[in-house]
Formats: C-alpha cells, structure tokens, sequence
C-alpha cells in the first residue's frame, strides 16, 4: 500500500536569551514564570526586538541542510486563541521563511527540505489531574514563552517510520555539531508528522518528543490505518496525539478545513537583509559536520564507515568521547568495537547519554588495557562494563580483590592439572577427536574463574599436549 | 507662585520655582479643568522632586495609550481599567529625564479608534471654545488640557491617521505627528504599529520644538526606530523660510471640506507667501485610495494587537469558569466597547484566507504608491499645505447621527500623510464663528525642521 509521511521539526535553539527579548533560555533550576519580563509575556506597550544570534544559528542549520537562503525575511503574526500564547498570536514566518529548497541524505536518499524558519516557542501547560484531553485544570509557565524555535518541515518523502527515526538521528547529531541546540534540553526537539495511506485522507501526529516515539507513533498508524482501509472504513483528516505510556495515538480534533492563523506582517519587526557578508560571515564559521566527520574517522582511525556513522549520529558527545579516547589509545579499531558494541548498549539500557553517564575517556582507556594486558578477559570485560557503567567507579578499582593477576606461570599451572586430572580427553584428542580441546578450554576456564583468555589457554593446552 | 505662562519662559526661571507648592497648584488646576472640560483619565498627585533637566518641573500630560510605571494606563479600554504599567514608555523616561513632571493621563478614544473622542467608556472631553463640541480624537483629552491649561504645559499625544492633527485643530493648538520611526514606540499601547506614531500638541511651536528634541531618537527596544542621532530642534525656530516651496493639493480642497475653512487655509498661504515663500498648485491622486486602504491596514493590524486582551495576565478579569474560550469571550464582550468590537471584527474580515490577498495585501500596495506620490512631491516642493480638517469642530449631537463610514470620512485630509509615515503640523489657522480651524503642513520623511520653521514663521501674525 502506497504511503506518504512528512514531518515538522520543532528545535529549541540554544542561544543565550530568548528571540524578542533579553529573559535567558535557561530555564533549569527556575521557578515557573521567573524567566520573563514584559515581552514575552505580551504585557501592553512591550515591543519585540529580534535576537541576531538566533539568524545566525538558523543559517547554520540551513546551510548544513542545502537550503536557499532568503535575501530578505520578515516575521509574521499567526492569530489563535491558546491559553500558551501570551499575545494571542505567534510571532513565527510565513510568506518569506529564513530558507527553502534542500535536503538531507538518509543512506543514499535524499529527503527534500521544504522550508526552514524561526518562531517563537509557546509557553508550558501543566495539565492538572489528567492529560491533555482529560485535566481538570491548567497551568501556565511563560518561561518558555519566546524561547527560539526553529522549524524544519520537509517534503512528504519518507517511506518508512524507520527511516524518520534515522533522519532524525542525523539532525540532532547536525545540530549538536553545529552547537545550536543542546539535546539534553526537556523537549528540545518536537516532531509533528504527518502520514497518509492510499486511499485515506492525511492523519497528523501533533508533539511527540523522543525519536523511537515518532517511529512508534507512525507504525501505530499504518496498522490503524490499514486496518479502516481494510474494513472500507474511512481514514478522515485529523490531528492524533501519541499517548507514550500506552503507545497508541488518540484523536486530539478532526479538522474539517484548512485552519486560518489570519497571517499579517508583524509591524513591530523591521525587514532582516541578510546580506551576502552575513552569509559568509556564517560559512567562515561552519564547523565539521557529521557527514564529513564520519568520513574523517573513517580515514584517520581505519574504522568502518558502519562504525563511524553509528558514533557520529548517535551523539555528538559520543564521537567527541570517541576522538579523545583515540588520541591516547592506539588501536581505535577496538574502542570503536566496545563502544558500539557494549558501552552504547549499556548506556542505552539505561536511556542515558554518554555526558550524562559517568563514564570518562580515562577510566574508559583503563578498561581497555585491562584487557590488552590479558589482566581481564574478554569475556569477563563484558560483565564489567555494565558495572562501570552502572557505578561510574574505574575498572582497576572494580577488579580489585575479584581479579588475582593471573601470570602465565600461574596459568601454565593450572592448565597441567587440568591435563592430569583429565587423560581420558587427552588422549581422546591425540586420537584425533578435536572437540575434546574445547572441553580441556572449558576446564581451565572454570578452574581460572574464566579470568584467561580462551585463545591464550588453548595455545598453552596444545603446547603442553604436545610434549 | 511665580505667574509664568509660557513654558519658554518656564523652562528658563525653573530654578527659582518652590516645586511642592507649584505642583500642588497645578493638581489643583487641573481638577478644575477636570471637572469642567474632562481632558483626563487620570490625574497623578503622586509627585517626587523631578530631575534637574532641559524641562526641569514641567507639567507634561500623557495619552493614556503611553505606558507609564505605576500610574494607571488603559489607552481609553474598560478591558485594561485598573492596569499598572510595570515600565516606563521610551517618550517618558526620557520625559522623567529631562526633568518633566506626569501631571496626568489623558482620555482617549478606545484604543485609539475614533475622530471625535467619544468613543470611551472614561471622560468625554469637552471643547473649551464650547462644551457642547467634541474636542476631535482620538487624542481629545491632550488637545482639551492644552487648551484649557492655564499654566506651562505640554501634552504626550499619539496619531495613527489623524488622532494628533483633529484634535490641534479642533481646539486651536499646535500638534506635530513626527516622521514614523522618529519617537519611539516602546510602551505604546498599540493601535495599527506600522503607522502609530507619538507626538506633540502644545501651545507654540517653540514647545512642539523643544518636547520633539526631548522624546525623539534612536530606541534599541522599538525596531522600526530610526537609526538617527538627537537633535535639538528649536534651533529652527523663526528661520527664515524664503524659498520655501510649497505644494497645495486639490484633492484637499474638494468635496466635503467647508468653504469657509478652506479659504482661511488659502489666507494662511497667502501669508507664507508673503513670508518669501512660493506655491503651486498640485494633484495627488492616489489620496482618494487612502481611507479604504488605511482602515484595511489598521483594523487588520489592530484586530492582532488587541487579541492579547484575555483577561488572563492584566487588566480586567473576572471568575474563572468555562474552558478558555468561553473565559476570553467574555471577558472581552464586557471589556471592549462597541467600536473596538466593529474593528476587531472587520480586521479579522480582512486577514481571512480568501480576502487575505483582495484586502490586507492590497491595501498595503497602495500604501506604497501612496509613498511614492509623496516621495516624488517633495521632490520639488518642501512642504504641503492643506486644511487639518474638513469640518469645524462638530457638537456631540451631529457626532451622533454620522453613520460609521461617514465618521471614517472625516479623516480624509490626514489618512494619507499618516499613512505615509511624513510628518505633520496642525497650526492654529484662525477662528471661524468663534471655533477653531488648524493649517495642515506636511513634508518628507525626517524633515520636521520645515514644518517648524513655517509654523514658527506665521506665529505672532494675524
Ligand atoms: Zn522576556
């Protein structure tokens, strides 16, 4: 069945202070409402005054997107009644965005960027005594009212939910490159998206935060979807919210007509020029981005481009954590596999991010040589590094007292007693049973408290058999 | 106390003035006139030492549309009754500055939205040539205190198509609406913001010279301020004005402007004239474009504008109940007045999808050629001259039976020039059966200097 899914990308930019006025945009830490003044909460009299470091980070991201700069771009009024809207209406773009026309490459696709521009944010609802569609009352924290939005809407070019969550992976990680957004930020990115199957009008999934949300969210609508399709029923347009506790999208309000916002030209904002000066002012100032990240990794460590592309658009922290691990630790091949591998998974199993976790370059390079220098096994680093993710507390101290260095001699000796204690598969093996070295292997690995290294016992069993 | 008319005069003996005793004199006054005329919302009687200034201690009265900190500003609306600033408009502090003193603010048309300041819920003003007649609007209070004032005294007013010059002329007193971007807008409680510009009405054009230097420049919190260093423009005041060239209009002669008015604008020509000044005699066409043009742009802009009034954060609020929309629908249908509530609607009428592009967007094309017209005129001319109003101020009674687009009307001879964003001076022209009639000068963007320099040459002749 043929589908078409788009979606609009809502970043919290990260800029020092609000877009029309001078209230911070950090908002950690705050008492509801105390990071406001009279602008952004619309008092009488108060005027807007665009924030230029804003434009700035906005042609970073169009940039970084192959978007068309706009010459000249004005703001607009978007009327509606919401009790989050301190003037009543949004002051957003309209006619002329910050940027149109390019694209981002999902794995050798290209989905079409439609427009780019800059809005601001709302303020917070607190629902009281239920959700959304069931609360009993409100409240309101202007606190992120006039915090900088930039808004990413693309063209309905998507042809799996998975491949959403990958742009949006790749985004974040563009973002956080560009360091126009922090990621950590409560509901830094909100993605509206939009699906329609052949046959049924187009469905709306309005506000959904985590990136596996989106991709819930939509594959939850293609079985709903299908299943009306099937039963002849009709899909009719409408706005869904994405319940994350239960996984499901509920209808919010069936739209019967285009909404009209009653655009006008905000009169309190002048025309920005953004002149060819600005523009390259900008671009002098691009940083690496993930793409030719990647490719840099992939070249100067000898890592695949699998391996690369996994540590870059993951986070940007991570392929920093990466890069630093590297420059100390000789054999990034290696990192890379045991970051990708089982520190990504451990960190993972609990939804944290690397900065947020308590690992660090250090005592992650330390856990390496343990294993470099056979003091841990392979096997036993894999157990390992759940605790070290889990307590943050270095691998040489968690060892500590677990771990008897194992020396060769030690291990030699234990490896002949296994001999002895088992002639029986040693001569098994001599007649040419090869399974019987695995079981010897196997001995040795219970006697060591599997503290050796499998290879190294049976280079040492077969050497010993030998003779 | 020191009896001292002018605020010349004022301004140059403030130093042996007992404020306590002055002010307290002045409060007293303006009660008076208060109860006679009702130029004021407001009258402040909190009153610190002001500043040492260039208007050090003079009395200033603000439109109530003029933020001021901690003195009640509704910009005429019962929706904003009770509303206490929690800042200080750009005009004011530089105002408090310079020394000046708030005696008080004054009424207004609701919002703005009017020629006659009879739309508000707070004081009518009444004219001090005669009760019975309108004082015109929406500045009607700041025209009625200069009027009436009997002390030095200058008036805060605020024009979007007209609401400085009706008043000026309707109560025989000076009223400059400055070049758009000139004062800055910050703490101006919004009417139409491309087109709102805040301004001046006094007794001479020596105070409009002196209040201009003081509220004009350059205002990092209003975006649409324009980038230009202060000046002080009473250095232009009786310059001589030979050479001047000056443009009248027919189109601001025709149909709907008494005769009596117009030949006293023409005697006022003459006078220029006979000042070393020239004139011709023009066309500018697009004018009968402006009324429709300018009501799309600013009912569209206003409908915006007052879409923040909820009663949710200031002004009035009543018991919650209801869900939101049920809350700000009433809220706003017992706070607004019937004329508000025509323009919200017509404003919203004209930014739907579907007319969007018919109105709104049209309309702002023929304000550009409206630009243009003026651009290319003064090109050749240095100022136009044109009556301030069509009609001598009106008696309550005939206000009454005007139908609403007749009322738009009477805001022909200024929609076009405050469209344009030009500046403008409403100079006492005479009385005609004992009523005031006011000269309309006009002249390019940024060039208050030769509206100044005219007004002051005809001042003192007769
Ligand atoms: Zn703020």
């Amino acid at each position: 069945m043929k589908m078409m899914m788009g979606i609009e990308v809502h970043c919290q930019l990260s800029s020092k202070s609000k877009l029309f006025c001078s209230c911070s945009t950090d908002t950690k830490d705050k008492n509801p409402n105390e990071n406001t003044c009279p602008i952004c909460l619309g008092f009488p009299g108060s005027k807007p005054k665009v924030n230029k470091a804003v434009i700035d980070y906005g042609i970073m991201v169009a940039k970084a997107l192959n978007c068309k700069v706009a010459e000249k771009m004005y703001f607009s009024r978007k009327s509606y009644f919401y009790p989050d809207m301190s003037k009543n209406f949004q002051i957003t773009q309209y006619e002329i965005p910050l940027a149109v026309n390019g694209f981002l490459e999902i794995d050798g696709e290209k989905i079409r960027i439609k427009r780019i521009h800059i809005e601001e944010d709302p303020a917070k609802l607190v629902h009281k005594g239920g959700d959304i569609t069931t609360a009993s009352y409100v409240l309101i924290d202007y606190n992120r009212a006039g915090m900088p939005l930039l808004e990413i809407v693309t063209e309905p070019d998507f042809t799996t939910p998975k491949q959403v969550r990958l742009f949006l992976e790749k985004l974040s990680s563009i973002l956080e490159h560009l360091g126009v957004y922090e990621a950590e930020r409560e509901a830094s990115l909100r993605v509206d998206a939009n699906i329609s199957l052949e046959g049924g009008e187009r469905i709306e999934i309005k506000n959904i935060t985590g990136f596996a949300d989106v991709e819930k969210a939509l594959n939850y609508e293609i079985v709903r979807q299908r299943g009306l399709l099937r039963m002849n029923m009709k899909v009719e347009r409408e706005t869904r919210h994405f319940d994350a506790d239960r996984r499901v999208t509920k209808s919010l309000r069936k739209k019967e007509y285009e909404e009209d916002y009653g655009y006008i030209f905000d009169p309190d904002l002048a025309e920005v020029e953004i002149s060819k000066e600005w523009l390259n002012r900008i671009a002098a100032k691009m940083p690496e981005l993930p793409d030719q990240r990647v490719q840099r990794f992939v070249k100067q460590y000898g890592i695949d481009e699998y391996q690369a592309k996994v540590i870059v658009y993951t986070d940007k922290n991570l392929a920093d954590f990466f890069e630093k691990c590297c420059e100390r630790y000789k054999n990034a091949e290696k990192a890379a596999k045991w970051i990708i591998t089982y520190l990504l998974k451990s960190l993972n199993w609990h939804s944290i991010s690397i900065k947020q976790s308590k690992v660090n370059v250090d005592s992650f390079i330390e856990f390496l040589e343990l294993m470099d220098s056979n003091t841990i096994t392979e096997r036993y680093a894999k157990e390992l590094i759940k605790e070290y993710v889990d307590t943050g507390i270095s691998p040489k101290e968690l060892i500590k007292g677990k771990v008897k260095s194992l020396s060769e001699k030690d291990l030699k000796d234990i490896i002949l007693k296994v001999l002895e204690e088992n002639q029986k598969a040693v001569q098994e093996y001599l007649q040419g049973k090869e399974k019987s070295i695995e079981f010897l292997i196997g001995q040795v690995l219970v006697k060591t408290k599997k503290q050796a290294d499998p290879k190294i016992i049976r280079k040492i069993l077969l050497s010993c058999i030998e003779k | 106390m020191i009896e001292i008319k002018t605020v010349k005069e004022f301004v140059e003996n403030a130093d042996s003035i007992d404020f306590d005793d002055f002010i307290s004199s002045v409060i007293e006054k303006c009660e008076k006139i208060q109860s006679k005329y009702q130029p004021f919302i407001t009258i402040n009687k909190n009153h610190a030492k002001p500043k040492k200034g260039l208007i050090h201690a003079l009395p200033v009265s603000v439109k109530d549309c003029i933020c001021t900190k901690d003195l009640q500003s509704t910009a005429g609306s019962k929706i904003l009754e009770g509303y206490i600033p929690p800042f200080d408009a750009t005009c004011v502090t530089k105002i408090k500055q310079q020394g000046g003193v708030i005696i008080g603010k004054t009424t207004q048309d609701e919002f703005g939205f009017g020629t006659f300041n009879v739309n508000s819920k707070y004081a009518i003003p009444k004219n001090p040539f005669d009760v019975e007649r309108s004082c015109g609007g929406s500045s009607g209070g700041a025209g009625c205190i200069t009027a009436a004032a009997d002390f030095p005294h200058i008036a805060i007013a605020e024009s979007t198509g007209g609401s400085i010059t009706a008043p000026a002329a309707f109560t025989g007193t000076y009223g400059l609406t400055p070049t758009y971007g000139r004062v800055s807008r910050y703490g101006l409680i919004d009417y139409a913001n491309s087109m709102d510009k805040i301004g001046v009405i006094a007794k001479s054009t020596y105070d409009i010279a002196l209040m201009l230097s003081i509220i004009s420049g350059y205002d990092p919190l209003d975006s649409t301020s324009a980038d230009l260093a202060e000046q002080d423009f009473t250095k232009f005041i009786g310059k001589d004005i030979k050479g001047m060239k000056i443009a009248v209009p027919k189109e601001y002669f025709g149909e709907g402007v008494d005769k009596k008015i117009a030949d006293l604008i023409w005697e006022k020509i003459k006078q220029l004239e006979s000042l070393g000044a020239s004139y011709e005699e023009i066309s500018l066409p697009m004018t009968k474009y402006a009324i429709p043009a300018y009501y799309i742009i600013a009912v569209s802009e206003a409908s915006t504008n007052l879409a923040k009034f909820c009663g949710l954060r200031y002004g009035l609020h009543k018991q919650l109940s209801g869900n939101f929309d049920e809350y700000f629908a009433s809220v706003r249908s017992q706070g607004f007045g019937e004329e508000t509530k025509r323009r919200i609607i017509l404003g919203t009428y004209a930014r739907m999808a579907g007319f969007r592009d018919a109105y709104y967007l049209k309309a702002l094309k023929i304000r550009t050629l409206i630009i243009q017209e003026f651009k290319k005129t003064f090109k050749s001319f240095d100022i136009i001259a044109a009556p301030s109003m069509p009609v001598l101020p009106l008696k309550f009674s005939e206000i009454e039976n005007l139908k609403p687009i007749e009322n738009y009307m009477m805001d022909i001879l200024t929609i076009a020039p405050n469209m344009a964003g030009i500046p403008m001076i409403s100079v006492p022209a005479g009385l005609i059966n004992g009523l005031p009639a006011g000269l309309h000068l006009m002249a390019d963007h940024f060039n208050e200097a030769a509206l100044i320099k005219a007004s002051s040459s005809l001042e003192g002749l007769e």
